[in-house]
């Protein structure tokens, strides 16, 4: 009938719950900690059952056990890098289970089935466990709950960069005969020479007559002519057909790297700084571009040309071709031992390249402050340490390289001096010819040259990879879902918005957000009020999805918006923010924002309604006055004027103002309450302020106190009952107070 | 790099800096004590009294000696103290062990290996809590290096795990992960 939160334990610890258990005693939760009871790494096991907290250590010790009527309160406590499950029990000591962040999740999960039985709700928590291990290799994951790096890579890789490769299958079957050629016109010349020596310069047998070994010489070196033209065309279609279809795949890798980050959730931007991402798109891809111009066609030509080689040198002579062999073990052997580690090296660059532009755009983008400060040359020493940083990996990984080069060719050079001192005396004993003995010399060229440059092609590969690897990772992010097949369509929105009892928390382990119940109807207005932090601009979060609750629902028109039709969601909420975004463009295409299809005279009366048509038309350009990033130009209220009348131009069914007037003076404030005045009309309104004042015409007020809403009603309502609103409004006149005798 | 710093504040004078909420509390005025419950009570002057207290350090990684701040229930600073030293002896031990239960960091003592692949690492380590595997992703974001010697490791799961000195780690240890940083 209930739910149960059943972790594997091992069998002695099973066998032990057994043992202590009651025969009528019905299992819950059984979970154990990564810490033991002197928080050490361990594990303790922990057992609810429907009328007693087990607490049991791995080995020997004292086992807990309280029974459910003893508890007083449970809850967990954050700590540093962990937590505890701290058991408040009537006249005992307090009980800790001490567990790290990996189980933090798990651990609020009992805490609430506790408080569940405690007070006699019912029993109701969520028994999914995270998966922190690979089920194939065993590994730990590097995301919970996520597939494991270690067991999709490599070929994995390569599948999916030719799966890119499709659409051009005739391109590439060009592609491919080229290579195929070129291979061949490589092969042949040496077995040409080979001839040349043995029957027209140095003839073995000596019978063939002096006019015949002239015209032979002619019509060898007419081959050799021959196989050049060819070889030099097949490069000609290669060169430009792949040129062609590198760039290709790659734009079109490109392009769906960035339909793909378009269409991520907030929560994965949360997560990674967006020089990191930037880096991605350009960096990465250009990489991969290198490689699949460069790297992948020189690995079929030569991958094509090393095994000819072995064939033609068996065919002439088995003995000195496995004797030129010998040093090839000592390469792969070598290049094993290497390539991991230039494999870190190289992510590592592109580690500490991404940190450094982050750094940069960081610094860029607060110049301000940092002149104002006066700290441009700590700004400077502060980019150096990273700028070394970048230096030393480079040079780092260059040397190591330049190491790995020299030890190949030092390798390569004892194969020659082998075909020499072997091949020469095969020569002198008469089993091979001398022309045998100089194709051999030649093929070992275009043989080791392959392999030592294998290497440098190894090492762009091994960068491609990675490279393609992070693109994939955001390609493989789940993006949000506009076409959920089973998505309710909501074209025309009524805007009747309600919070059904709805806990969250970006981090999963720390709700911002306690239990809110809401109930916003079609048209109202309403004022979210409280400190910073209490969780004022979570709630508009969740009702613009940018995030999903962790418990709980939020209905909008009584459909659960989780299932809603994202595109109808977002496409009839407007939000205006405290920092005006504007894209670079133009001021009518900033207001269009949202509808393309609007007609010039819609847009001019949306910015008329915004109070922003007056100072438009005082610009040299009007409407046509171009924007730069984020509105370089304009004023910061001329920017919320313009974001208004994108906004009313957008006609949203549900309005959301996150402090739209608090970064512009007094008398704009004046103009851009007006403008949201017409703004709010007849629309589901969810406002933010800190000047408490400018919520005087709200409908209701809802008041918030860490992520718990503790008061609700009318300005005045909520003035009389001299609650939290009261304090909070008297904080802010004593404040103006002080501001208005200083003025 | 901190020469360099230290240079361009050596050049440009500017006003001394004053305090202006001089700790008004000495160590010796503080006495922790625990209830039956285990509970933390904390009496200034044996006049004043607070339950519920949580001992916290300001400045975990650069001061973790001093500096230890006492919360109340609601997590509103009651007082700092500077200076451990004026401490009760009983009360220092009630310190220390609260300290001990908040700071789940986790000192490594040896490395047993650290297996890289595309900028994830997985280590495997000996620490002061016992043996431990853990991931960290992105090496040069969530390894911070603290002074020349220190570094502070954070896993995929925000766990902390503490260098203090990297010297005097084994050459095997220190290796891995001269070739991990």
């Amino acid at each position: 009938m209930s739910t149960q939160m059943l972790e594997p334990v091992d069998v002695q610890i099973a066998g032990r719950i057994n043992e202590v258990l009651d025969d009528d005693e019905e299992v819950l939760i059984r979970a154990t900690t990564d810490l033991d009871e002197n928080r050490r790494f361990g594990r303790q096991c922990v057992v609810v059952t429907n009328r007693r907290l087990w607490v049991l250590p791995e080995s020997d010790g004292q086992i807990f056990q309280v029974p459910v009527e003893q508890i007083v309160k449970c809850r967990t406590e954050p700590l540093v890098g962990g937590g505890h499950l701290e058991v408040e029990r009537r006249g005992e000591p307090m009980l800790y289970i001490g567990y790290t962040d990996s189980q933090a999740v798990k651990f609020s999960e009992i805490t609430r089935g506790l408080e569940q039985l405690r007070q006699g709700n019912p029993f109701l928590i969520n028994p999914q466990l995270d998966k922190l291990r690979c089920d194939n290799c065993g590994r730990l994951l590097p995301e919970k709950n996520s597939i494991c790096p270690a067991c999709i890579r490599k070929r994995e890789t390569l599948k999916r960069i030719a799966v890119y490769l499709l659409p051009y299958k005739l391109k590439a079957a060009v592609i491919a005969l080229a290579f195929a050629a070129m291979a061949g016109t490589q092969l042949l010349p040496p077995l040409v020479t080979r001839h040349l020596v043995d029957d027209v310069l140095v003839p073995v047998d000596g019978t063939a007559s002096m006019d015949d070994r002239v015209s032979l010489l002619g019509l060898l070196v007419l081959a050799l002519i021959g196989l050049r033209l060819l070889n030099w065309s097949a490069e000609w279609v290669h060169g430009w057909t792949a040129a062609w279809l590198g760039a290709q795949v790659v734009a079109d890798i490109r392009g769906h790297l960035y339909r793909c980050l378009e269409m991520l959730s907030m929560q994965f931007y949360d997560k990674r700084e967006v020089g990191t991402l930037l880096s991605r798109a350009s960096r990465d891809v250009g990489l991969l571009h290198d490689f699949l111009i460069d790297g992948l066609p020189y690995i079929i030509i030569n991958g094509l040309l090393v095994f000819g080689i072995l064939g033609f040198l068996l065919w002439m002579s088995v003995p000195l071709t496995l004797y030129v062999l010998i040093p090839v073990p000592f390469l792969i052997a070598w290049g094993f031992i290497f390539w991991p580690r230039m494999r870190t090296f190289f992510s590592k660059w592109s580690q500490v390249w991404a940190s450094l532009t982050d750094r940069t755009v960081e610094t860029l983008t607060g110049i301000r402050v940092v002149k104002a400060f006066a700290q441009e040359k700590r700004e400077m020493s502060n980019f150096a340490r990273p700028n070394l940083r970048l230096r030393e990996v480079a040079q780092q990984t260059e040397i190591k390289s330049g190491v790995f080069i020299a030890t190949i060719t030092f390798l390569t050079g004892l194969g020659m001096l082998i075909v020499w001192l072997l091949g020469g005396q095969q020569v002198l004993d008469g089993r091979i010819t001398l022309g045998t003995l100089l194709a051999f010399y030649a093929y070992m060229w275009l043989l080791y040259g392959p392999l030592v440059r294998f290497g440098q092609i190894y090492v762009e590969m091994t960068r491609a990879f990675a490279s393609a690897e992070r693109i994939f990772e955001v390609i493989d992010t789940e993006s949000e879902s506009f076409e959920a097949p089973d998505a309710v369509r909501l074209p025309q929105m009524q805007g009747h918005i309600r919070f059904r009892d709805v806990t969250f928390g970006y981090d999963k382990s720390k709700p911002v957000l306690h239990g809110i119940n809401l109930d916003v109807k079609p048209g109202e207005m309403i004022g979210l009020v409280g400190k910073s932090g209490v969780g004022k601009t979570t709630t508009i979060n969740l009702i613009a999805r940018f995030y999903d609750p962790d418990q709980g629902t939020i209905e909008i028109d009584d459909v659960d918006v989780n299932r809603l039709n994202l595109h109808d969601l977002r496409s009839q909420i407007g939000i205006v923010l405290q920092e005006p975004m504007l894209f670079s463009g133009t001021i009518a295409e900033n207001i269009s924002y949202g509808r393309h299809d609007a007609t010039f005279a819609q847009i001019v009366d949306a910015a008329r309604s915004a109070n922003a048509h007056n100072f438009i038309l005082g610009k040299d350009d009007g409407y046509d006055t171009s924007v730069g990033e984020k509105g370089a130009g304009l004023s910061v209220g001329e920017c919320q004027r313009i974001s208004i009348a994108r906004a009313l131009l957008h006609n949203p069914r549900i309005l959301i103002l996150d402090e739209a007037t608090a970064s512009v003076d007094v008398a704009t404030e004046q103009q851009i309450q007006q403008a949201l005045g017409k703004l709010t009309e007849g629309r589901t309104t969810i406002a933010i302020a800190h000047r408490l004042s400018t919520l005087r015409n709200a409908d209701r007020l809802v008041v918030l106190d860490q992520g718990r809403i503790v008061e609700q009603g009318t300005h005045t309502e909520l003035m009389s009952k001299r609650g939290v609103f009261y304090d909070l409004v008297q904080l802010q006149q004593a404040m103006d107070a002080i501001i208005a005798t200083r003025e | 790099m901190t020469s360099s710093i230290s240079k361009i504040s050596d050049r440009t004078e500017q006003p001394p800096v004053i305090i202006s909420h001089p700790g008004d509390v000495a160590g010796s005025q503080l006495r922790l004590t625990r209830d039956l419950k285990q509970i933390l009570h904390l009496t200034i002057d044996s006049d004043r009294t607070w339950s519920r207290v949580k001992v916290v350090r300001a400045a975990p990684l650069t001061h973790p000696d001093r500096y230890i701040s006492f919360l109340d229930e609601k997590g509103v600073e009651i007082c700092m103290i500077d200076d451990p030293g004026s401490f009760n002896e009983e009360t220092l031990n009630i310190i220390n062990e609260e300290l001990d239960r908040r700071y789940l960091t986790s000192t490594i003592l040896s490395v047993r290996s650290i297996r890289n692949e595309f900028g994830t690492s997985y280590w495997d380590v000996e620490t002061d809590r016992g043996e431990r595997e853990f991931v960290v992703q992105n090496a040069e974001e969530h390894v911070r290096r603290l002074g020349s010697h220190r570094l502070l490791i954070l896993d995929v799961d925000g766990n902390r795990f503490e260098i203090p000195r990297l010297e005097k780690l084994d050459r095997k240890s220190l290796g891995m992960i001269e070739r991990t940083l």
